[in-house]
């Protein structure tokens, strides 16, 4: 192929995906103006949103509640914990899959101490950075255990853990985290503790039909098919939400360190790599 | 609905559309992988910020969070006649989750391209022997 030939083909390829892209824009504005997505913004709400918002902290009508007063967290672990379900096991094996690319074969734990002797960022830049992260990682539980009473949740709570980590790294050093025994060979177990415990707060009511009572996997709350089970939605004052708060805080370990070990799987320095390369 | 309100949603339907323009662009058209990544978690964005749009209220909207533990009838129907739709905020929860961990595995995909071949280039990459 000569060049003035392949330089014609790209400039079709180009007119192709031009033309493309045009279609697809005219025909979302078409989609928008001519209501696919219902007129938004309405005055009023979908009759379902209502139902979620009117029945999840409804005190005068348990049978349907979900005792959280957080609407949207309702529907996350109660309504459509399903969904979440589902979602959680899809990041577990995106987690998983990094983790296989990028593991080191032969090699079970990676330590870069005594390999390297970085001294990290200035000494501004560090102290500022130990208490951001101190910050981060109170914020992060408090987002944890409150999430059925306040926005945000163990996905958020998890999220914001990781880029504490990430933080660290960036400062400090990978040895600054290893000394604190921040590794994989950590992270992993706690990551496996979430998801089992997840699924094992999910099949208790499973374990409770075997003695003979009635209930749905997944049950919060007493339901109109299942009025003899369940989970005390709060002590007092501790507001447990039924079995969120259990998942919220599972959730929260689940993905705090399943992308922690993802940023420190990023940090494993190049000159290892090519050794354990080379020797293969 | 005023006139400048209804401008100010014309203008942001159009940001997102150009958006989506632009992730789209940039993941058919940047032979680097990277910028199809970041092109890629462009478009996921702005495809929540489209569904987060769905589900916002018009007028006096307030969060969908009721602010006492002890509600009384009146307090569950005004909540109900005013908070947002929380449904596509807990899909967008979900989704941005699921676009974080994604993304992350598909830059897993590319560190590992680079070190083994020593390019991030596409149309290099099609090129070797696996």
């Amino acid at each position: 192929m000569t060049a003035t030939k392949a330089l014609e083909e790209e400039k079709t390829h180009s007119l192709i995906i031009g033309v493309g892209i045009a279609i697809l824009l005219i025909l979302t504005i078409a989609a928008v103006i001519l209501g696919a997505t219902g007129y938004t913004p309405s005055e009023k709400i979908r009759p379902l949103a209502q139902f979620y918002l009117y029945y999840a902290m409804n005190i005068f009508k348990k049978e349907l509640w979900a005792a959280t007063p957080e609407a949207v967290n309702s529907m996350v672990w109660d309504y459509r914990g399903y969904d979440t379900l589902f979602e959680t096991s899809v990041f577990f094996l995106a987690v998983i899959g990094a983790v296989a690319v990028l593991r080191l074969p032969g090699v079970k734990d990676v330590t870069t101490k005594g390999i390297f002797s970085g001294r990290g960022l200035s000494l501004i830049v560090k102290v500022v950075t130990k208490f951001i992260v101190s910050f981060i990682l109170i914020v992060a539980i408090s987002i944890a255990i409150h999430g059925n009473l306040t926005p945000g949740g163990g996905f958020q709570a998890g999220a914001a853990v990781s880029i504490a980590t990430l933080v660290a790294l960036a400062a400090f050093s990978r040895i600054f985290l290893e000394e604190r025994h921040i590794t994989t060979k950590l992270m992993l177990p706690i990551r496996v503790i979430g998801v089992v415990g997840i699924g094992l707060v999910a099949l208790a009511p499973a374990l409770i039909a075997l003695t003979g009572i009635f209930a749905f996997a997944m049950q919060n709350q007493p339901k109109v098919w299942a009025p003899n089970f369940g989970f005390p939605p709060g002590f007092g004052d501790f507001w447990l939400s039924g079995n969120q708060f259990y998942y919220n805080f599972l959730e929260f370990l689940a993905v705090g360190a399943g992308f922690t070990v993802i940023y420190l799987m990023y940090s494993i320095p190049e000159l290892i790599y090519k050794e354990v390369l080379k020797k293969k | 609905m005023t006139t400048l309100s209804q401008a100010l949603w014309i203008y942001m339907y159009l940001t997102l559309i150009g958006l989506i323009a632009v992730a789209v662009y940039g993941i058919v058209r940047r032979p680097n992988l990277i910028k199809k990544i970041i092109a890629l978690s462009i478009l996921g964005d702005t495809a929540n910020t489209f569904i987060i749009f769905i589900g916002f209220r018009r007028g006096l909207a307030t969060v969908p969070i009721l602010p006492t533990l002890n509600p009384t009838l009146e307090q569950l129907i005004a909540f109900k006649n005013t908070a947002v739709d929380p449904l596509p905020q807990c899909l967008v929860l979900t989704a941005i989750v699921i676009n974080m961990s994604v993304t992350a595995f598909l830059t897993a995909l590319a560190i590992q391209l680079y070190r083994l071949y020593g390019t991030l280039d596409v149309r290099e990459a099609v090129k070797l022997k696996w």
